[in-house]
């Protein structure tokens, strides 16, 4: 399974007709370069963050003032990070637009969908890391937010067991940010290609 | 058209590139820590309280009130010259600024305290870091 799994990631034949860029202009394509990018840039900074609530905020700074690059490193993380949301979000915008989510491509739009949760889940958790002013106020009105809905008592003692900014909490998001989010990222992401090669491609919907 | 073989381009390329990332990662991976260095020692008791430690050489005054202990640079913030220790404050030669035991100005024209350095106890010992 595995065989054929790693095989249809690469296809056999290319139609030339499927790879006219102004269909798609490769916005997937994109996003999921922007999550490479991510992946390398947000997997050394992990040799100097420290997840404690009194450490984060230090832990930055020294990042950013005595590691040779880490201000570069830093910079890059976040701006892949914006350029990885507008792009996934362009490309959704394309898919609903040229009705690509319809038969036979109804799985791939659903896990195309939990994809696009998926990066803003890792944008969110990301964004409390630094533990600055912005982060942990933005982080607090997001919790509000989550609060407000169906089940999200529950969500929220989950997430937030000791409240916003507090050691579990931090632990906690940084952790879902670091290996939960970026795992099913890949995973589904390969089998989001997978499916692009069992639909027989891009073209055509209409 | 003949086709090149581009093995051999390749590898080098990837020897290269994988040179230059582990030199990058190398020196990421190494940050300039600051280490502060020890500028001298005073043995407590030699303080007297309400009292001051004067060094000339380090430009240094090791001040003492009470319980408090810490070090003020002597060096002048208005144009750098050595200010002299007095029973009434710390006066600047050059200039005439004068500044309190703390380190405040109490008459121009240097408009900053003086600087203080780091003070670390060590059992008797009195450390002054730079």
């Amino acid at each position: 399974m595995i065989k054929e799994f790693l095989k249809h990631l690469f296809p056999r034949v290319v139609l030339k007709s499927n790879l006219k860029i102004t269909y798609t202009f490769c916005l997937g394509g994109l996003a999921f370069t922007s999550f490479l990018l991510l992946v390398a840039s947000g997997l050394p900074m992990l040799f100097y963050y420290q997840p404690s609530p009194e450490k984060a905020f230090d832990s930055i700074l020294f990042l950013e003032s005595s590691v040779w690059g880490g201000r570069y490193l830093r910079s890059l993380h976040r701006l892949a990070s914006h350029c990885f949301l507008v792009l996934l979000f362009l490309h959704t915008l394309r898919v609903i637009l040229t009705g690509a989510y319809r038969k036979p491509r109804e799985l791939n739009w659903l896990i195309g969908f939990t994809l696009l949760g998926l990066a803003i889940f890792a944008a969110y958790t990301g964004y409390l890391l630094p533990m600055d002013q912005l982060s942990l106020w933005a982080t607090q009105t997001g919790m509000e937010l989550v609060n407000s809905i169906f089940v999200g008592g529950t969500a929220l003692g989950i997430l937030v067991p000791d409240g916003v900014g507090q050691p579990m909490s931090l632990l906690r998001f940084y952790i879902l940010h670091v290996v939960f989010a970026p795992a099913s990222l890949l995973l589904l992401s390969f089998l989001h290609f997978y499916r692009i090669r069992k639909d027989k491609g891009a073209l055509p919907y209409l | 058209m003949a086709r090149i073989d581009r093995a051999r381009r390749k590898l080098i390329g990837a020897v290269v590139s994988l040179l230059a990332g582990v030199f990058f990662l190398g020196r990421f991976l190494r940050p300039t820590v600051r280490q502060k260095k020890t500028l001298l020692t005073a043995e407590r008791a030699a303080i007297p309280n309400h009292g001051a430690l004067v060094y000339k050489e380090a430009r240094v005054a090791v001040i003492r009130e009470a319980e408090e202990i810490y070090a003020l640079d002597l060096v002048c913030t208005h144009l750098g010259c050595t200010v002299s220790v007095t029973p009434r404050g710390l006066v600047c030669p050059c200039h005439g600024s004068v500044f309190d035991r703390r380190g405040n100005v109490l008459r121009g024209p240097a408009d900053r305290p003086l600087a203080r350095h780091a003070v670390e106890l060590r059992g008797e010992q009195v450390v002054v870091l730079l």
